[in-house]
């Protein structure tokens, strides 16, 4: 009966570990955030922006994204998972619309 | 939106889902009826139950792919992309979930298992439970994705052209 107990107990653990396996996003204001790129999907032209108050921000880029280091365009293998990003978003619905991505040195 | 084309990548999806959630449905309902009867592993609520977890968690680990190949499009066009990712983050708790189910089950089967073979089962049984509340998480966010926001759907234009 103890194992089953150990078993159970178990498994009741495991419910939060679940929720910490994929991280849910947040919705902001439009405006102009700074964070670190918390991951990079080249195949989605998609990143994930933790932003220093610790929000978590998914951005597709869309045809009218600019995305720069420098003043200077730069192509989308430039960005990092680590790297340091302001980015510039508008909120259309829920939906945050990433109008310009800069790397920052 | 108006590219009649029937076979656009989002659509392998809807086309792939239905499966895993009716088998890993039913295989749960199995069973739940087998721990309520006295059986052997080899008898037929169990032996159905198995068949259709193996080939319902095969079938959702499928979906999660093709989900993530529409993920990549239906997300640009939605104006709640939050709703897309409770739906992964539930999909991905119950392939996980029925994948240990999946696991466990098996190395009973096979014999690598010999532990408590009804706390064994029960625990069998609960994870595909909990995974269910996860399944219909997932269905009921899905479908918010396709009936409150057209998510993968075509939209016609209002003179219909291309039909």
């Amino acid at each position: 009966m103890t194992n089953y107990k150990s078993l159970l107990l178990a498994l009741l653990f495991l419910l939060p570990l679940l929720y910490s396996c994929e991280q849910s996003t947040d919705v902001v204001e439009s405006g102009t955030y700074a964070g670190t790129l918390h991951e990079v999907e080249p195949e989605k032209t998609e990143i994930y922006v933790k932003t220093t108050d610790g929000k978590l921000l998914e951005l597709y880029f869309t045809e009218s994204t600019t995305l720069t280091r420098n003043g200077e365009t730069v192509a989308f293998d430039q960005l990092k998972e680590g790297g340091q990003v302001e980015v510039e978003v508008e909120k259309v619905g829920q939906r945050l619309e990433p109008i310009a991505v800069r790397i920052v040195e | 939106m108006s590219d009649p084309n029937f076979w656009r990548t989002e659509v392998w999806h809807p086309l792939t889902v239905h499966f895993p959630i009716a088998l890993l449905l039913f295989a749960t309902i199995f069973k739940l009826v087998s721990l309520f009867i006295r059986q052997t592993k080899d008898t037929f609520w169990q032996r159905t139950a198995a068949v259709m977890l193996y080939f319902g968690c095969l079938g959702a680990w499928v979906s999660i792919y093709t989900g993530d190949l529409a993920d990549g499009i239906v997300s640009r066009n939605l104006c709640d992309p939050t709703v897309l990712k409770q739906h992964e983050i539930a999909a991905y708790n119950l392939a996980y979930l029925f994948s240990a189910a999946t696991v466990l089950d098996l190395g009973q089967r096979l014999n690598l298992i010999r532990f408590k073979p009804k706390g064994i089962h029960l625990v069998v049984t609960l994870l595909m439970l909990v995974g269910i509340w996860f399944l219909i998480r997932a269905g009921h966010s899905g479908a918010e994705v396709v009936y409150e926001q057209a998510g993968g759907v075509l939209v016609p234009t209002a003179d219909c052209a291309g039909f």
